[in-house]
C-alpha cells in the first residue's frame, strides 16, 4: 500500500517531467511513445525569453529579503520570550493562529489599496514586507522553541561574565540555535516562494514571481505545455533540495510547534 | 506587533460600509454591502461550494493519511525514505499543483483519459464538466495535501508510549481493537490539531481553483476567495469584495473557535 501512495504520489511529478522534455507533437501522440528522444532544449529556452529569468530572480530577492526580515525581527522577540519568561506564550499562539485563519484576501485587498497609494505595490520590498504578516510570528514561535532548549544557566553564566543582552543573544542563543534558525529561515523561504494569493494581487509586471510566472504560460489563445511543464519543474527544484535539509524540523514547522 | 494584520483587517471593515469601487465614487451606504451579499445567489453559492470542499477535502485527507501512517509506522525499515518521497507534494506551489493537475486531468492529452480510452471507457470531462468540477478539485488538494495528515500523524505515533499498547496486546486486543481503543484515543489532541489546520486551509482555497477552473464551468468551483479575487480585481466592487471578506473571515474564525473549544474539552480527561 505504501509502495501505491508513492507511484501516486510522484506519477503527476513524473509526467510533468515528461511533459517538459515532449515537443507538442510527442505529447499529443495516443498512444504515447514509451521511448522517445528527450527535448531539454526549453529549460535554456525559457531563461532567454527573460520573463521568465526575471520572475525567477524576483522570487529569490523577495524570499531573501523576507527571511532576513522576519530572522531580524523574531530572533530578539524570541530571545526576550525566552530569557524574561515573559508570558506571551498564550497570546503568540493566538495571534500566530489568527494570521493563519485570516483569509488572504481580508488583509490583500486593503494592502493593495495602500500599496498603490504609497508606491509599494508590484515592488520587491512591498512583497517582502507584506509576508512578514505571517513569517514573523511563525518565526517567532519556532526560534523561541528553539531557544528554550538552550540551558538557561548558559545565558546566566554569559550574563555573570559581563555580556550584554545583545551579546549574550548574538554569541550564546544565536550560535547554539544556529541549525533551528537555518531551518526556520528554510520553512518561511518555502513559504515565500510558493506563495500565490498575495504575489498574485500585489504585484503586476516588475516584480512577479516565479510562481505567477509560471502560471503566465496559460496564455490567452493557447496552453504552451513544454514550457509551462519546464519552467514548473525549475520552480519546484530548489524547495525540495531545501525541504530535504530541513526535513528533521519539517513537522514542527508545520504545525507551529503543536507537534514535536 | 498585531500592527501588521490588524491595520488592514479594520481598514477591510471601515471600506466595506461604503460604496467605493476604485474610482471617486465614495459614500457612506452603510449596510448595503452586506444585505446585497446576503440576496447574491452567487455568493451563497461560494459559501456553499467553499463548506462542500472543505468537508470532502479535509474528510478524504483525515482518512487517507491516517491510513497511510499506520501503515507506514508498521514498515520498520525504508520508513524514512517512504516518508521523504510521500512529502514531495507538499513543497510544490499551489499553482504549480493546479498546472500539473490541468495536464493529467486533460480531456485530448491527460493521462488519465488516455487509461480509460485504452479500457474502452468515454473519456471524462473532470474539471470541464460541471458535476465533476468540485470531485476533482477535491481529488487535486487531496495529491497535494493528504502528506500534511500522514506526516503529523505519524510523528505523533512515533511519540506514543509503548506500555498501553503492550497491555491492550496482552489482553487480547486485536489490531482494530488497539486502534479502536488505544491509539486514536491518546492521539485525539493531534487529530484536533491536524483538522484545525486543515479546515483553515481548506476555507481559504484559492490556488488551485484560480490554476485549473477559475471557479467554473459555471460557478461549480467558486470558492469565497476565488469570488472575492473577482470582485475585486476584475470588477473593482473594492468595497464590496471587502464586505464579503469581512462575512467570510467570521465564519473562518467561528469554524477555529469551534474546533479549538472541542479541543479544549478533550484536555482534563487526556
Amino acid at each position: 500500500m505504501a509502495l501505491i501512495a508513492i507511484a501516486i504520489t510522484l506519477f503527476p511529478l513524473y509526467w510533468l517531467f515528461l511533459m517538459s522534455t515532449k515537443t507538442p507533437v510527442e505529447a499529443f501522440k495516443n498512444p504515447p511513445d514509451l521511448f522517445y528522444v528527450p527535448d531539454f532544449s526549453k529549460y535554456l529556452e525559457i531563461w532567454g525569453e527573460g520573463d521568465f529569468a526575471a520572475a525567477f530572480f524576483n522570487s529569490v530577492v523577495v524570499v531573501a529579503l523576507g527571511v532576513t526580515l522576519a530572522i531580524l525581527i523574531a530572533a530578539p522577540a524570541a530571545y526576550a520570550i525566552v530569557r524574561f519568561r515573559v508570558r506571551a506564550g498564550r497570546w503568540l499562539g493566538l495571534w500566530l493562529l489568527l494570521a493563519y485563519a485570516l483569509p488572504e484576501f481580508l488583509f490583500v485587498i486593503p494592502m493593495y489599496v495602500l500599496y498603490q497609494q504609497i508606491g509599494l505595490f508590484d515592488t520587491q520590498i512591498g512583497l517582502a514586507l507584506i509576508y512578514q504578516v505571517f513569517a514573523v510570528p511563525f518565526a517567532v514561535w519556532l526560534i523561541q522553541s528553539f531557544f528554550s532548549e538552550v540551558p538557561r544557566d548558559l545565558g546566566d553564566a554569559a550574563r555573570v561574565d559581563g555580556c550584554s543582552e545583545l551579546q549574550s543573544l548574538l554569541r550564546v542563543y544565536l550560535p547554539l540555535a544556529a541549525p533551528g534558525i537555518a531551518a526556520t529561515g528554510i520553512l518561511v523561504g518555502i513559504v515565500m516562494w510558493n506563495e500565490v494569493t498575495i504575489a498574485l494581487s500585489l504585484t503586476f509586471d516588475d516584480s512577479r514571481t516565479v510562481t505567477i510566472a509560471v502560471a503566465g504560460y496559460r496564455g490567452y489563445a493557447a496552453m504552451r505545455w513544454q514550457e509551462m511543464a519546464a519552467a514548473s519543474m525549475t520552480a519546484i527544484a530548489p524547495m525540495l533540495i531545501f525541504a530535504l535539509v530541513a526535513q528533521r524540523y519539517l513537522v514542527k514547522g508545520l504545525t507551529f510547534g503543536a507537534v514535536k | 506587533m498585531g500592527l501588521t494584520s490588524l491595520y488592514p483587517t479594520l481598514y477591510s471593515l471601515y471600506m466595506s460600509f461604503f460604496d467605493w469601487n476604485w474610482g471617486t465614487q465614495f459614500n457612506f451606504v452603510g449596510l448595503d454591502n452586506y444585505l446585497e451579499l446576503a440576496a447574491s445567489e452567487r455568493f451563497q453559492t461560494a459559501l456553499w461550494n467553499t463548506f462542500v470542499f472543505t468537508f470532502g477535502a479535509v474528510a478524504v485527507e483525515l482518512v487517507l493519511g491516517i491510513g497511510l501512517a499506520l501503515v507506514v509506522n508498521r514498515l520498520g525499515r525504508g520508513a524514512a525514505v517512504v516518508r521523504t518521497l510521500l512529502l514531495v507534494p507538499l513543497m510544490v506551489s499551489g499553482i504549480i499543483v493546479a498546472l500539473i493537475w490541468k495536464i493529467i486531468l486533460d480531456p485530448t492529452i491527460g493521462p488519465v483519459n488516455l487509461v480509460l480510452q485504452r479500457m474502452g471507457l468515454p473519456p471524462m470531462g473532470f474539471l470541464g464538466d460541471p458535476a465533476m468540477g468540485m470531485g476533482s478539485i477535491i481529488l487535486i488538494d487531496t495529491w497535494w495535501q493528504t502528506a500534511f495528515v500522514f506526516i503529523v500523524f505519524s510523528a505523533g505515533l512515533q511519540a506514543l508510549p509503548r506500555e498501553p499498547l503492550e497491555a491492550a496486546e496482552v489482553d487480547g486486543a486485536g489490531v482494530l481493537g488497539r486502534l479502536r481503543y488505544v491509539t486514536l484515543p491518546m492521539l485525539k489532541p493531534i487529530i484536533l490539531v491536524i483538522l484545525l489546520f486543515r479546515t483553515i486551509d481548506c476555507m481559504k482555497v484559492f490556488a488551485i481553483i484560480f490554476g485549473t477552473t477559475g471557479g467554473g464551468p459555471l460557478t461549480t468551483t467558486e470558492s469565497v476567495q476565488v469570488l472575492a479575487y473577482r470582485i475585486a480585481f476584475k470588477q473593482y466592487g473594492m468595497s464590496l469584495s471587502m464586505a464579503a471578506m469581512v462575512i467570510f473571515a467570521t465564519v473562518v474564525l467561528g469554524l477555529v473557535i469551534a474546533i479549538r473549544r472541542a479541543s479544549r474539552q478533550e484536555r482534563p480527561a487526556g
